[in-house]
């Protein structure tokens, strides 16, 4: 066979297929259209994006095949895949880390174009359609913590159906519709099922669809210059011209910085995911089994910390109506200003802006990473009194003692070291506070303490008064008794049987003990 | 040249995917636990009934850790204040209440729990039964001035247990606890335990009295109607 005829072989159905789709006149110039010269380091933080963005679907696509959206199997399908699948579980990690990695590099890009005030005319949609993206993701990032259905998960929709629970009116009506009933249950996680696999990728497709589209056709902007001015009338004919003169093809000039980041970002991502390894799932959503201390995962951490810092006679409202207007004005940014200077440095009124959200953002994803926000859910029921403050009491005392547990007061105040941490601990309060003034501090809370005052009947009161009355440190002496040590935290690796053996783990959540 | 170039890499890849399954990220088999177990039975009431009932004898509820307290009480018993909870300070666990636990989890739990710490029995020994019976309330009031005052009376060593406020918050099965379990490392005696001035302890009448006694200081009002009615068959203070 000659050379010719090979060449032939290939060429026809390449060209038969060229006929009938136009494939390859339509990429062409996706590839070989100018960008900038100037478009160096600084514009490769989309590609990654979206280069995280095909991770993610292809490894979501393969977790697909073996996950099982059901209350009852769903946790024991994701150690099936960590255990049982060979490299199952790296395949969870990449899914786990590429979605992180997806976020944050969404930040820096979104940062990045905002510093250069690149949303400026005529790409204010492509701004917008980035606003959007950045909401379906985190969207994407938020159900697909819920598909762990560990205890994180659990903990994060039930924050998720508080918030919702505030809505005025319709709070109820709304909370039904995102748990699919009233308690968190099977019907919840087939409802985030849906969303996680079918409508927020297909939205985030679609809005990658047009994002792109919108810079095939207003071109990616230039460097910043000092001095060079955006007018909207004259900037579409002043870019063209530009191109023209002194662009460089896209493909490779650009491209392969592209390509070099992003091989960059995979080693890292991979290395991530080899060496630290899946997220979760953590500990069943079991109650009866509680014993860990759920945190959202870090895309939503900061939002958590700057909960746990807001007085709470405000907290309804600015839960409410803060993630409003943080929305309304990321789509205005274009229409602020879509005109003028673009440097970052004649925008030190933005950079500033810049650079106090992002510091804003840092500290408070440390607040909520850092701080004992959370109350410990299970101390009521898990943490025992010390023995120093059980010995000599009297019977009513005692029941003071049972009535701290008892009222959960346990979960935000440390007797001898154990217990939450969102109040000051408790163990010196008689030499703080007489009993009215206890009594004061319980009935009408304040400062982050809930009221209990309608909780807790005219005995409870006493009793837990008299209880706290007498702690004061000169039962000191008595916590040398031997034995009087606290064990440790508990720390046993849960792990029930699983539900296909018919052990009677309860496959729904109910509203589990520590709620009440 | 170029063969062993890719012979080499094929053998390279190899040994990564080998290594793979080696890597630091690959989760720990979790070793499973079956409910029932000693495990699960342990952490469970670490979760769960530590925080009142403590690990040791001096909690601020009466022990479980405690081979006496399963010598004498039953399985069902257990079950029953599990299921229903008990007076106004011990929650039920059971399911339908809205507690963690499933009927068939309590019961494995309670089986559990009588493996790891009592004796080998099954319960109902010591002379005194675990469930409180009915007694007669002047007779009991004899009872507490032998062998109650010396500690209880009003100014006592041990605090008064006919104060209302005390009494609002504890029912009669758990009056009958105390007196019939004490808490020795507290210095309340258990009265199904030979005493200095009793030497063979209280006869179960005598406990029926005695509670019978004290209970009658509880404020009756519809607020602590559920701490006398609990349980509602065995309600001391109407039966005199
Ligand atoms: C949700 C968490 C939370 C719970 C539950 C809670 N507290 Fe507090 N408590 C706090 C916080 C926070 C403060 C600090 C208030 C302030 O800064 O004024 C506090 C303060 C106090 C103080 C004053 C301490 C001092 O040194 O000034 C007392 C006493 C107290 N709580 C008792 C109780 C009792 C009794 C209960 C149970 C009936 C209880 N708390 C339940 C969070 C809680
Ligand atoms: C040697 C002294 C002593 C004697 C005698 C004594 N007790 Fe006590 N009792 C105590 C002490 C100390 C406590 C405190 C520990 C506690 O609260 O559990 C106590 C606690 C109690 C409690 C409260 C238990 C709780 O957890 O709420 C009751 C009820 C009680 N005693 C009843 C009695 C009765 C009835 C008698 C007589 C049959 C009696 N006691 C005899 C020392 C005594
Ligand atoms: C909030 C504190 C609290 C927790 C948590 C708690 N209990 Fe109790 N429990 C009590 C009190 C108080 C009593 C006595 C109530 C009464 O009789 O008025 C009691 C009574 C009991 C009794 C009956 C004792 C008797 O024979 O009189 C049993 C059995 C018991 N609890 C088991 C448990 C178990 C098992 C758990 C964990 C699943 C648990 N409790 C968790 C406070 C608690």
């Amino acid at each position: 066979m000659n050379r010719e005829a090979l060449i032939q072989i290939v060429k026809q159905p390449v060209q038969w297929i060229e006929d009938r789709t136009g494939v390859i006149a339509f990429s062409t110039p996706l590839l070989s259209h100018h960008v900038p010269r100037s478009a160096k380091w600084w514009y490769v933080f989309g590609s990654a994006t979206l280069m995280f963005f095909t991770i993610q679907i292809v490894t979501g696509v393969c977790l697909g095949t073996m996950y099982a959206p059901s209350a009852s199997n769903a946790w024991e399908s994701l150690r099936y895949i960590d255990e049982e699948i060979p490299l199952g579980w790296m395949l969870r990690a990449l899914h786990g880390w590429s979605s992180s990695a997806m976020v944050v590099m969404m930040a820096i890009h979104m940062l990045q174009v905002f510093m250069h005030g690149s949303f400026k005319f005529p790409r204010e949609l492509n701004w917008i359609t980035g606003v959007f993206l950045l909401l379906t993701v985190l969207a994407l990032a938020f159900t697909g913590q819920v598909m762990r259905w560990d205890q994180d998960a659990y903990w994060g929709l039930g924050i998720g159906a508080a918030i919702v629970d505030r809505v005025p009116v319709f709070g109820d009506q709304m909370r039904a519709l995102m748990l699919g009933g009233p308690i968190i249950g099977g019907e919840t996680l087939n409802r985030f099922f849906a969303l996680h696999v079918f409508i927020l990728p297909g939205a985030a497709i679609g809005l990658v669809g047009v994002h792109m589209a919108l810079i095939m056709k207003n071109g990616i902007s230039e460097m910043p210059k000092p001095g060079e001015i955006v007018v909207p009338s004259t900037y579409r004919k002043g870019f063209e011209e530009r191109m023209e003169k002194s662009g460089v093809p896209f493909f490779p000039d650009a491209a392969q910085r592209d390509m070099v980041f992003c091989g960059v970002c995979l080693i890292l991502l991979v290395f991530l995911a080899a060496y630290y390894g899946p997220f979760g799932p953590g500990g069943m959503p079991d109650p009866t089994l509680i014993n860990t201390n759920p945190r959202p995962d870090y895309p939503f951490m900061w939002i958590f910390g700057a909960v746990s810092l807001l007085p709470p006679a405000s907290e309804t409202a600015i839960m409410l109506i803060s993630p409003v207007v943080g929305i309304v004005i990321l789509v205005a940014v274009p229409f602020l200003s879509n005109s003028g200077e673009r440097a970052p440095s004649r925008r030190p009124g933005m950079m500033l802006l810049a650079v106090f959200v992002v510091m804003a953002i840092v500290a408070l994803t440390w607040e909520g990473v850092t701080s004992p926000w959370s109350p410990v859910m299970d101390g009521w029921s898990a943490l025992p009194t010390p023995t120093q403050f059980v010995k000599g009491r009297t019977p009513l005392q005692m029941q003071g003692a049972v009535v701290f547990q008892y009222a959960q007061c346990r979960n935000c105040h440390e007797l001898g070291g154990f217990g939450g941490k969102r109040g000051p601990a408790l163990d010196e309060i008689a030499t703080r506070m007489s009993p009215d003034q206890i009594v004061r501090q319980v009935q009408q809370g304040g400062g982050n303490m809930p009221a209990f005052g309608k909780n807790l009947n005219s005995a409870q009161m006493t009793a837990i008064v008299g209880f706290l009355s007498t702690l004061r440190p000169e039962n000191e002496a008595d916590s040398s008794i031997p034995g009087a040590q606290l064990p440790l935290p508990i720390k046993s690796p849960l792990v029930v049987n699983s539900p296909f053996t018919g052990t009677g783990v309860p496959a729904e959540i109910s509203a589990g003990v520590s709620s009440r | 040249m170029k063969l062993r170039m890719s012979r080499f890499l094929s053998c390279l890849s190899i040994l990564a995917f080998l290594g793979c399954d080696r890597m630091p990220g690959k989760p720990q088999e979790a070793t499973p636990i079956v409910i029932g177990s000693p495990a699960w039975t342990q952490s469970t009431f670490n979760t769960n009934c530590r925080g009142c009932h403590s690990q040791g004898a001096e909690g601020a509820a009466i022990p479980l850790i405690d081979a006496g307290y399963w010598k004498v009480a039953t399985d069902a018993q257990v079950i029953q204040v599990l299921e229903q909870g008990q007076g106004v300070l011990m929650p039920s666990y059971l399911d339908s209440n809205g507690g963690p636990l499933s009927s068939d989890q309590i019961a494995a739990f309670v089986k559990g729990m009588r493996t790891l710490w009592g004796d080998g029995s099954s319960g109902g020994q010591g002379g005194i039964s675990g469930t409180v019976v009915a007694g007669n309330a002047s007779a009991g009031s004899q009872v507490f001035a032998s062998a109650c005052a010396s500690c209880h009376a009003a100014g006592g060593s041990a605090g008064s247990v006919t104060d209302p406020m005390y009494l609002k918050l504890i029912s009669n099965q758990g009056l009958w606890s105390a007196v019939v379990y004490g808490r020795a490392a507290l210095g309340s005696p258990a009265w199904n335990q030979p005493m200095p001035k009793h030497p063979n302890g209280l006869t179960p009448t005598e406990v029926a009295d005695v509670v019978c006694w004290i209970a009658q200081s509880r404020p009756m009002s519809s607020a602590n109607a559920q701490v006398n009615s609990i349980p509602k068959d065995k309600n001391v203070s109407d039966s005199k």
